[in-house]
């Protein structure tokens, strides 16, 4: 009979969990909290049936645009034939880990601020814009010593011994 | 001996997912946990305290505790070896001592939080159910009972500490189903079974008994209430004093402690990274020098 295309079809191994981490979900799962525009990794715990994700979301990252009681709304983006489709989903927080793809930049706007507030005290002006690497500085070549490698004229004798 | 072969190999070992330490160890249940540390996600940090009742073989220990990441953070705590201190000395662990721990807790709670004055509780301690009626500028104190591991059957003490921490002012969701004297037949709570468990009413029938039956057993079983010259008739006016003292100073007494005493160290200390990359130049620099000397007297 033929294969089927069910709700989890296709899932056994994307929603299995990891060696020897089987059974119980640790606690701090349930201690983090989520804000509205907030990034979150979608991954699916397999051992937590409700509020499941369908399998497309599964490995999605999106923005957090709800929080419920024991779920939170997520704003994923999907391909729909020739578009992007921004599509919310709900999904409970066994599902969610806060995403790390955002975690540079908040960090670069605090460090950025603190320089502001600093050279704001001085009353110099700082450009704290992020400079793209540029080429290298030229730089004299160290400890070189020159080989002059010069043919050798062809030694038909020499060459022919091996084989013949 | 018979050679057995070994039933376990290293395949089996390679495959085996302990369980959780605080369940190896059999002190957490984690279906429980999960439910009564699960905050709604649209309360952010909001924190959700749970009263946690514990009883060792000579200790109650009863504490209001809210769930972190870095570990449980404890309010406040009391312990039945602290009712020595308002004039309760023996029978640390039975019913009664239950109600005045919880009842200590709940005062404790409430006195650190500043809600002492609004919510009082219920003073005159009947045995009737009892929960705290809001008052009007803040709500009441909510916890959760966490009974840890054991079997919730009727008159069970962690429902005596559950009706101290009631009577002292606490909003602890309950029904009176597990209360001591709360019949199956007839569905109710009888108050005045539960009231005589809370004044230790039990135990005083039992002293009676045992005083006209078997007199010697009396002596061995009862021998620190004899010490201390507790009568049968006189513990219920015991535990009552033992409750007005606990609601007239309920504040923890801090010990002092000695700091602990420096001993010996008989292993090597472990070095940091800087040191030892340090003893490692160090070392490097000896090799070459003494090798540069070698060099030398090997030249000459």
């Amino acid at each position: 009979m033929p294969a089927g295309h069910g709700l989890r079809s296709r899932t056994r191994d994307s929603f299995s969990r990891p060696f020897r981490k089987k059974g119980p979900t640790p606690l701090s799962i349930y201690l983090r909290t989520y804000k509205i525009g907030d990034y979150v990794d979608v991954k699916v715990n397999g051992s937590i049936h409700k509020g499941m994700p369908h399998k497309f979301y599964h490995g999605r990252t999106g923005r957090v645009w709800n929080v419920t009681k024991r779920a939170v709304g997520v704003e994923v983006n999907k391909q729909v034939g020739n578009r992007i489709i921004r599509k919310r989903i709900h999904v409970r927080v066994e599902h969610v880990q806060p995403s790390r793809c955002h975690e540079e930049f908040l960090q670069r706007v605090k460090t950025n601020d603190k320089l502001k507030a600093e050279a704001n005290a001085r009353g110099e002006v700082i450009s704290t814009k992020r400079q793209p690497k540029g080429p290298k500085p030229g730089f004299m070549v160290e400890g070189a010593t020159l080989e002059t490698v010069t043919p050798i004229p062809y030694d038909v004798v020499n060459d022919l011994k091996g084989g013949y | 001996m018979a050679f057995v072969r070994a039933q376990k190999s290293k395949a089996y070992f390679k495959r085996f997912q302990v369980k959780y330490k605080r369940r190896r160890e059999g002190k957490t249940d984690y279906r429980a946990r999960i439910r009564l540390i699960n905050q709604d996600k649209n309360k952010y940090n909001t924190p959700k305290y749970r009263y946690v009742v514990r009883f060792t073989n000579k200790d109650i220990i009863a504490q209001i505790v809210s769930a972190n990441i870095a570990g449980d953070l404890v309010l406040a705590a009391a312990y039945a070896h602290e009712l020595p201190r308002y004039g309760l000395k023996v029978g640390l662990t039975n019913y009664a001592a239950a109600y005045c721990t919880g009842l200590l807790l709940a005062r404790r709670v409430l006195k650190k939080l500043e809600m002492d004055d609004e919510y009082e509780g219920n003073s005159e301690a009947t045995g009737e159910d009892y929960s705290v009626e809001p008052a009007e500028s803040r709500r009441p104190f909510r916890t959760l009972l966490d009974v840890g591991l054991i079997r919730t059957t009727t008159g069970n003490r962690v429902f005596g500490a559950l009706k101290g921490a009631l009577d002292g002012g606490l909003d602890i969701p309950h029904s009176d189903k597990r209360f001591a004297g709360f019949s199956k037949e007839s569905k109710q709570l009888d108050a005045e079974v539960h009231r005589k468990h809370i004044y230790g009413g039990h135990i005083a029938a039992y002293m009676s008994t045992l005083m006209e039956d078997e007199p010697e057993k009396y002596q061995s079983h009862f021998s620190e209430y004899i010490k201390e010259g507790l009568e049968p008739e006189g513990l219920e006016e015991m535990y009552k004093k033992v409750h007005a003292a606990i609601r007239a100073d309920p504040t923890a007494k801090q010990s002092e402690k000695q700091p602990p005493k420096e001993h010996k160290r008989y292993n090597l200390k472990k070095l940091t990274y800087q040191e030892r990359k340090a003893k490692l130049i160090e070392r490097l620099n000896a090799l070459n020098a003494a090798a540069g000397a070698d060099d030398d007297e090997d030249d000459d």
